[in-house]
């Protein structure tokens, strides 16, 4: 079963949904879809989490590498709608201080706005 | 029902796929708590694709990695045995858990994360075999 990723722009901002579990194999067409958007010249980028059972270390990388590439172009990643185990595994990943994370989209949205 | 079953796959990423579907079978067929299973789910991602990944040189053919689920007593149980490289994934490094963006590597996570969502993690060599026993209580 492949994972679903929605797509979504707004106010400059494109936001993605996957849909399922975040693991190694799934965790790749996260990373294509995010190239995709970084590439095509996107510096306001937001992951919703809602849809998305657990994350392992592959989805972690995929959110790691982005918020690096995106930091580095002057752009910003907002994280939202974390479900209790992803925001654990990235607690004990000790990634979470590193990431703006907001509780739902509109939230997530409206941080891109202010940011620069 | 049985307590345990065993599930064979091949030295890829359709095997680590096959594999989280079987567990997903078998805690669902019992009844297993969401909070312990996904812990689990994500450890035998963790463990399997780095196995696939790492364990093998290039010119191996196809091996088979055998995964023995069980539940009893309250814990659940996922051995993992395979005939990879020698790898100890308790003796490997822990990942820096404090630097900033620009220096956090994604290296080491995986083990990591595997030594604290489960409750218990076994490792021994024998017989040129590898063998992992991660334990979670239910």
């Amino acid at each position: 079963m492949a994972i679903e990723i929605g797509e979504e722009s707004r106010d400059g901002a494109t936001l993605l949904t996957p849909v399922g579990r975040l693991d190694s194999e799934s965790s790749e067409l996260l990373d294509s879809a995010v190239a995709r958007h970084l590439d095509g010249g996107a510096l306001k980028l937001a992951i919703d989490f809602r849809e998305v059972d657990y994350i392992s270390s592959a989805g972690l990388r995929v959110v790691l590498m982005a918020a690096k590439r995106l930091k580095a172009a002057g752009g910003s990643l907002v994280l939202c709608s974390m479900q209790p185990s992803v925001r654990l595994v990235f607690e004990l990943a000790g990634l979470l201080p590193l990431f703006a994370v907001e509780p739902d989209r509109a939230a997530a949205f409206a941080r891109l706005r202010a940011a620069p | 029902m049985e307590t345990c079953e065993t599930v064979v796959i091949p030295n890829t990423a359709g095997g680590v796929r096959a594999a989280a579907q079987g567990f997903e079978r078998f805690s669902t067929a019992r009844g297993l708590p969401a909070a312990a299973v996904w812990p689990v789910q994500v450890a035998l991602d963790e463990v399997l694709s780095n196995t696939v990944r790492h364990g093998y040189a290039e010119t191996n053919p196809e091996r088979q990695i055998e995964i023995v689920f069980d539940v009893r007593g309250g814990v659940l149980e996922v051995t993992v045995v395979d005939d990879a490289a020698p790898f100890n994934p308790l003796e490997a490094a822990a990942p820096t858990l404090d630097a900033p963006l620009e220096e956090r590597s994604p290296g080491g996570l995986g083990i990591h994360l595997v030594r604290k969502l489960m409750d218990e993690v076994r490792y021994e060599r024998a017989d040129e075999r590898n063998r992992l026993v991660l334990r979670k209580r239910i």
